[in-house]
């Protein structure tokens, strides 16, 4: 004889404290199935139970469900994974005699309140960021973007965690052909479970890169959007603040999210500050080695005698020393990280001054070195999705610099960019809007026109539709 | 994406980094050494031969554009296999040949100019570790970087020209013509010309996009190639006068006649330094066709690196060890000066054709 619905569920889960069954019967005997602490009480007794208790006349399932059930998530899950998947997500089950089921929405809104996300602060623009429930985080995201076309694709992945996945993307501006691989990516993946994005982004990225990140994320809505409208698709999942974005950009990174609020002009410098940065924290520490041990000619003459003074006692060679350096403040940031806010200032300042300073006032290191490895670790900041990777370019440009002087550096630097340009992921390469150069694409790149001069969408993400007003 | 595509206007970019790569190194001194101040009037020429190649060679990529045929493919069909793989075979003596010399003259501006001295395996290995990076990642991955790097060298190109300006003293390259004009003709035969730097079109005309133009963004960088090798040459001579032979590392020595560069520390070294990259490119690059001239030569498309053909490619790479570069080039060129004139000079002009011969039969062959 087949075995009842209902009747797995209990063996399943009968044994268990939260497991929550009650008999009714309103013309016909019900079951009404919860999991306590994934429903909210109170939807669970006027959604469910209140109806119900006054009704004595229901004469099957089909009717309470178009009757009774006055929560707004109601539905017939087709098969028992679907029944399980539900009652695990706190819907509230209810059964019939005849092993029919219903279930009505009754999760439990547990969780923090919208707030400034801590790692996009702006000083213009929305403050609103995302959270860990999937439900509020779309609705951020349909807030933002009231048309039909707006899409999302709802999928489960983990297999004991059955997280909610979300695949957003505006149908007519994102190329269906980019939406279908991200969902058959997703579907395809085979985990025990997706705590946060993070883990589904290593599945997406489909030249699994050893450097680099190949997947955008963002904890800002408007962020999502503006990048859902330039074609890309936008992964939301469940338990995670993160939203994943599709296709991602090399530039992306050296964008703040605060760029589109202010003026285009102050946008462009900031951005060609960053690109600075980012390009003197890799190569500074690496040729101020190079240029010591080799090619001191190059550096000024007064600058070359400020080095030698300083360097003149180190027991160190400029390589170790600059080695040294740049580890020690990769330990200092690896802490900071770690430690509870207020005693990372703590350790900051400790690091900064006490150390530096007596390491410098030990002999142990020169003045331009601490500077030089100072000043490329804040420059790294520049890059926030992209510190570590770049730390460790850093360290090994520096390396080579050292070993081979400035043949090392010029030849690690064309490798690194030929690896670079060689990444192309949903059609889209890396690089661009630069390798291959991009025309259009250039103007919000590095360089950024004022908005209403964006007419149309980048040509490196690929898109259905090119006009930005059409 | 097929990973050796690229398009026409990345193309018309990495000719004119390998044109800036090459001819800024070695050639000025060498074409001085012929005929004095008028080396710039040799290089002139030489550029003229380049010219009508190139025209041939990209009418030749033009027609080819729908079929995307490679190099050997239509030989193959045109002139039989055997002429291939003899043609395949120059082609690759050419590009290692070329390769070595490049690698030679870096070498020494590393421990000249920079004070750089390692023995030449620890200095060619990484080089030869790059092209096969590259072999790995596909031509376009370089055709992209060069794109990423163009402005970055073509500013550093510049600032290395302007730099001296004050200094220059343009009489000295009057009177014009007076080493003779057969000469000067003769010289930017004999001394340039294993420097036409159109022969990597040969090996990538298969991947390369034609959407509209070809012509016209190759033509202009070739334009802006000549008008800076020119420059350069001419800013050259001007400055060292009759010293001219004695330099032969012409960009590194320009920059010493910057008024500041002593008080300031010599910074025109960091450009030099941006330049270099463009002369990797270009060791890449042929690196890159060798590599290509043994695939087809054994007629096999591997889609990774073949560690046996990279071996080969390396063992070529260290012959400098075993010869000096001016006896290497001198047996080959007292040999090979036919053999490399038709396929340098001779060979493009009959491309065309034979892309045409090869198109009929494999419209044929499809009917």
């Amino acid at each position: 004889m087949k075995e009842l619905k209902f009747d797995k569920l209990n063996a399943v889960y009968s044994g268990e404290d939260d497991f929550r069954v009650r008999n009714m019967n309103c013309g016909i005997a019900l079951k009404v199935v919860c999991l306590d602490p994934m429903c909210d009480d109170a939807k669970v007794s006027s959604f469910v139970l209140q109806p119900l208790a006054y009704v004595n006349d229901a004469k099957s399932l089909s009717e309470i469900e178009k009757r009774l059930a006055v929560g707004t998530g109601v539905r017939k899950p087709p098969n028992f994974f679907s029944i399980v998947e539900d009652f695990t997500n706190g819907y509230t089950l209810i059964f019939d005699g005849n092993d029919n089921c219903i279930s009505v929405d009754t999760r439990t809104g547990v969780g923090r309140a919208i707030a400034e996300p801590p790692t996009s602060m702006v000083m213009r623009g929305p403050r609103e960021g995302f959270i860990e429930d999937v439900k509020v985080n779309l609705t951020l995201l349909r807030k933002r973007l009231k048309t039909p076309n707006f899409k999302v694709i709802n999928l489960t992945v983990g297999k004991y965690t059955n997280t909610a996945v979300a695949v957003c993307y505006i149908e007519g501006v994102a190329q269906k052909r980019i939406v279908d691989d991200v969902v058959q990516r997703l579907e395809s993946v085979n985990v025990d479970g997706v705590l946060d994005s993070s883990y589904l982004a290593r599945y997406l990225d489909v030249s699994k890169t050893v450097l680099f990140r190949r997947v955008g994320t963002t904890e800002k809505p408007d962020i999502a959007v503006g990048k859902m409208l330039e074609g890309r698709v936008a992964i939301v999942v469940d338990g995670s603040p993160m939203v994943l974005t599709l296709p991602y950009l090399f530039v992306e990174d050296m964008q703040s999210p605060g760029d589109y609020y202010e003026n285009s002009t102050m946008t462009t410098l900031s951005r060609i500050l960053r690109f600075i940065s980012v390009i003197a924290s890799v190569l500074l520490p690496s040729l101020y080695v190079c240029l010591q041990v080799y090619n001191y000619q190059i550096i000024p003459v007064k600058f070359l005698i400020t080095i030698l003074n300083a360097s003149e006692a180190i027991p160190f060679s400029p390589l170790s020393e600059m080695i040294l350096v740049l580890i020690i403040f990769d330990i200092l940031r690896e802490a900071n990280l770690r430690m509870p806010s207020a005693v990372g200032i703590s350790l900051s300042l400790v690091g900064a001054i006490v150390l530096g300073d007596a390491a410098v006032q030990a002999g142990l290191l020169g003045a331009p070195a601490v500077m030089i490895g100072a000043l490329s670790g804040i420059g790294l900041f520049t890059f926030p999705d992209n510190t570590l990777i770049l730390s460790l370019l850093r360290l090994l440009v520096t390396f080579i610099g050292g070993i081979m002087g400035l043949f090392g550096v010029i030849l690690a630097t064309l490798t690194l960019i030929i690896y670079l340009a060689s990444m192309q992921d949903y059609k889209t390469p890396f690089l661009a809007p630069y390798a291959p150069d991009v025309p259009q694409d250039r103007q919000d790149a590095v360089a950024q026109i004022p908005v209403p001069k964006m007419k149309k969408r980048p040509r490196s993400i690929p898109n259905e539709n090119d006009e930005r007003r059409g | 994406m097929d990973k050796n595509r690229v398009s026409a206007d990345q193309l018309a970019l990495m000719y004119l980094l390998i044109i800036a790569g090459g001819k800024f190194l070695s050639l000025p001194s060498i074409l001085a050494a012929d005929v004095g101040h008028d080396s710039w009037l040799a290089m002139c020429f030489s550029f003229l031969w380049d010219g009508v190649c190139l025209a041939f060679l990209l009418w030749a990529i033009k027609l080819n554009s729908k079929a995307n045929m490679d190099m050997s493919a239509i030989l193959d069909k045109s002139v039989t296999k055997v002429v291939t793989k003899i043609i395949l075979l120059i082609f690759f003596v050419i590009f290692a040949l070329r390769t070595n010399i490049l690698l030679t003259s870096c070498y020494h501006m590393f421990s000249v100019t920079f004070d750089v001295s390692t023995n030449w395996i620890v200095y060619v290995l990484p080089v030869a570790a790059v092209g096969f990076f590259v072999i790995q990642k596909g031509f376009n991955a370089l055709a992209r970087a060069s794109q990423l790097f163009f402005g970055l060298i073509l500013i550093a190109v510049i600032a290395l020209l302007v730099s001296p300006l004050m200094e220059v003293e343009f009489s000295e390259l009057l009177p014009i013509g007076e080493a003779g004009w057969g000469k000067i003709l003769e010289t930017s035969f004999t001394r340039s010309f294993w420097f036409s730097d159109y022969l990597f079109m040969f090996f990538v005309m298969d991947g390369i996009k034609v959407k509209k133009h070809v012509y016209a963004p190759v033509f202009i960088a070739f334009g802006v190639g000549v008008v800076l090798t020119v420059l350069l040459n001419a800013v050259f001579v001007a400055l060292f006068g009759s010293y001219a032979p004695s330099f032969d590392m012409a960009m590194s020595k320009i920059g010493v006649f910057s008024a500041a560069s002593t008080l300031n520390g010599r910074w025109d070294w960091l450009t030099l330094s941006i330049w270099l990259i463009s002369v990797f490119i270009k060791i890449v690059t042929f690196i890159y066709c060798e590599y290509k001239c043994l695939e087809k030569l054994i007629d096999k498309n591997f889609a990774n690196v073949n560690w046996v053909l990279a071996i080969i490619i390396t063992l070529t790479l260290m012959l400098p060890m075993l010869v000096s570069t001016e006896t290497l080039l001198s047996t080959v060129i007292a040999w090979g000066l036919i053999p490399f004139t038709v396929v340098q000079y001779l060979l493009p002009l009959l491309m065309p054709l034979f892309t045409k011969v090869a198109l009929n039969k494999t419209e044929v062959k499809h009917e």
